[in-house]
């Protein structure tokens, strides 16, 4: 009786009810596997943003961050996004808690719109690297490490992959007009094909002249500044963090975007390999945020809802804490 | 006992009402002022980035500025938006684990991949990357003979 006296009078000093009460976690389930789940969620993350920082400061090289067309105040941009998001979250349990439905419903929405705001700036972003040739990988990346005779006689390749087909395009368009010979001057297609291989024929010249002094010039000084010459031709390298303007946008492939010759990006490889696997991951983490967020909105959010809206913030709030290690390492490192 | 089973039905519904947060009610005025230190941190952050950074020579000052700033944002995150601050002992046996194993991993990586630049065969030098006041410039171009070992 003593003791059951004592317990009471516990359960007043301390505003809830005594342990002995609640076998296991004074938790509820649902919030216990969230937690498990997200601790496993801390050493997955962990493993990734490790092995970046590990990655990165054990290269040779990094790029510099406009050099990989990433954007600060894009990046900053997504950060304040998310963390509105995370607010809104709190927000929408709030209201739930208070049974106020409409608001939380209200609140809901506004975290699924932000949510789906920072997957649109991260597609956008996405496609700025697509566009420039900066893929994780081969095929499509375009990505040299250094300006040699390896990359001089790719860029050569591509070239004549350029005008073979061009000179295909042409071909067909003289068919197609094989008894119009008037309508075969004035067609615009043709005049630009003629142009475009003008361009090439002079390039497939310059790089061929450049592989030629790369390979057999008697010192390595000249051999180098012929292949650095024409890697700065293709995309200028800049030297200045934090010069927005860079001479990343001059170069032959920012002029005649349809060219896509091979890029010189030191490190750029392994920047690329760690950008799309972290980025992406995230993204996917953001993605079942939003499915589990779109399910929630026919629901009824009041009071009886507030245990799942906190497991699902758990989640929402652990993916927005990694993105708050994402952008710094990222795009300001 | 008729006292305690009804403290016991009333317990179980005051957690089922606040489910987690064990009855501290967290004020919306606390979520404002979290938002608006993460925002100035965000800030902070990105001021690095801005010309009036003043060590954009030494960047390892940014850095270890950037990574405070984020550890800063991350416990404001997990304190407040998570109500860890307001939960049981639970917390530590989740967390510290994780976080020691996650410590743990991230060393384990340095010998072989942290230092991998430091024994490279000279095959894959040549189409290795070279550390930037080597590399591109026309000015040095002989320190190329150099391996890239830093």
């Amino acid at each position: 009786m003593a003791t059951a006296h004592a317990t009471a009078h516990d359960d007043h000093a301390h505003g809830h009810v005594g342990l002995e009460y609640h076998p296991g976690l004074p938790i509820s389930n649902g919030k216990l596997i969230v937690w498990l789940f997200l601790s496993t969620e801390i050493m997955f993350f962990a493993g990734l943003i490790g092995t970046y920082i590990v990655l990165r400061f054990g290269a040779p090289t990094w790029p510099l961050p406009h050099e990989v067309h990433l954007s600060e105040p894009i990046g900053a941009f997504n950060t304040f996004v998310l963390i509105c998001s995370s607010v809104s979250v709190v927000l929408c349990m709030e209201s739930a808690k208070k049974n106020n439905t409409s608001a939380a419903k209200g609140w809901l929405l506004t975290t699924f719109v932000l949510g789906c705001v920072f997957l649109g700036v991260k597609m956008y972003e996405y496609n700025a690297k697509f566009s420039h040739g900066i893929y994780p990988a081969l095929p499509h990346s375009r990505i040299y490490e250094k300006a040699n005779l390896n990359y001089a006689s790719a860029v050569r390749l591509r070239l004549e992959a350029l005008r073979s087909g061009l000179d295909a395009e042409s071909a067909a368009i003289k068919e197609r007009y094989a008894e119009d010979p008037a309508g075969l001057e004035q067609n615009a297609d043709l005049a630009e094909i003629n142009e475009r291989l003008a361009l090439v024929s002079k390039l497939t010249a310059d790089a061929q002249a450049v592989e030629t002094t790369a390979a057999t010039a008697n010192n390595i000084i000249a051999s180098r500044a012929a292949l650095n010459g024409l890697a700065n031709k293709i995309m200028p390298l800049g030297h200045h963090p934090g010069d927005e303007s860079g001479d990343a946008h001059h170069g032959l492939n920012d002029e005649h975007p349809w060219l896509k010759l091979p890029i010189v990006i030191p490190g750029g490889n392994m920047w690329a390999s760690t950008y799309f696997l972290l980025t992406g991951f995230h993204a996917i983490h953001v993605i079942v945020g939003l499915i589990v967020f779109a399910m929630m909105i026919p629901m009824t959010l009041g009071v009886m809802a507030t245990g799942f809206i906190e497991n699902i913030g758990l989640y929402w709030h652990f993916v927005d804490l990694v993105w708050i290690f994402l952008f710094p390492l990222l795009y300001l490192f | 006992m008729t006292h305690h089973g009804h403290q016991h039905v009333h317990g179980s519904m005051h957690d089922d009402a606040h489910a987690g947060d064990h009855g501290h009610d967290v004020g919306i005025s606390k979520y404002i002022y979290v938002f608006l230190a993460l925002c100035v941190l965000t800030g902070a952050s990105f001021f690095t980035y801005s010309s009036l950074w003043p060590f954009h020579s030494q960047p390892a000052i940014g850095w270890t500025f950037m990574m405070a700033v984020s550890c800063t944002k991350a416990m404001l995150v997990i304190l407040f938006f998570m109500h860890v601050k307001y939960e049981a002992n639970w917390k530590y046996v989740l967390t510290i684990p994780a976080a020691f194993m996650s410590l743990f991993l991230l060393l384990a990586l340095v010998p072989d991949i942290g230092m991998r630049s430091r024994w490279t065969a000279e095959e894959r030098q040549q189409f290795m990357a070279e550390p930037r006041d080597a590399g591109h410039g026309e000015e040095h171009p002989e320190e190329h003979a150099e391996p890239a070992a830093h």
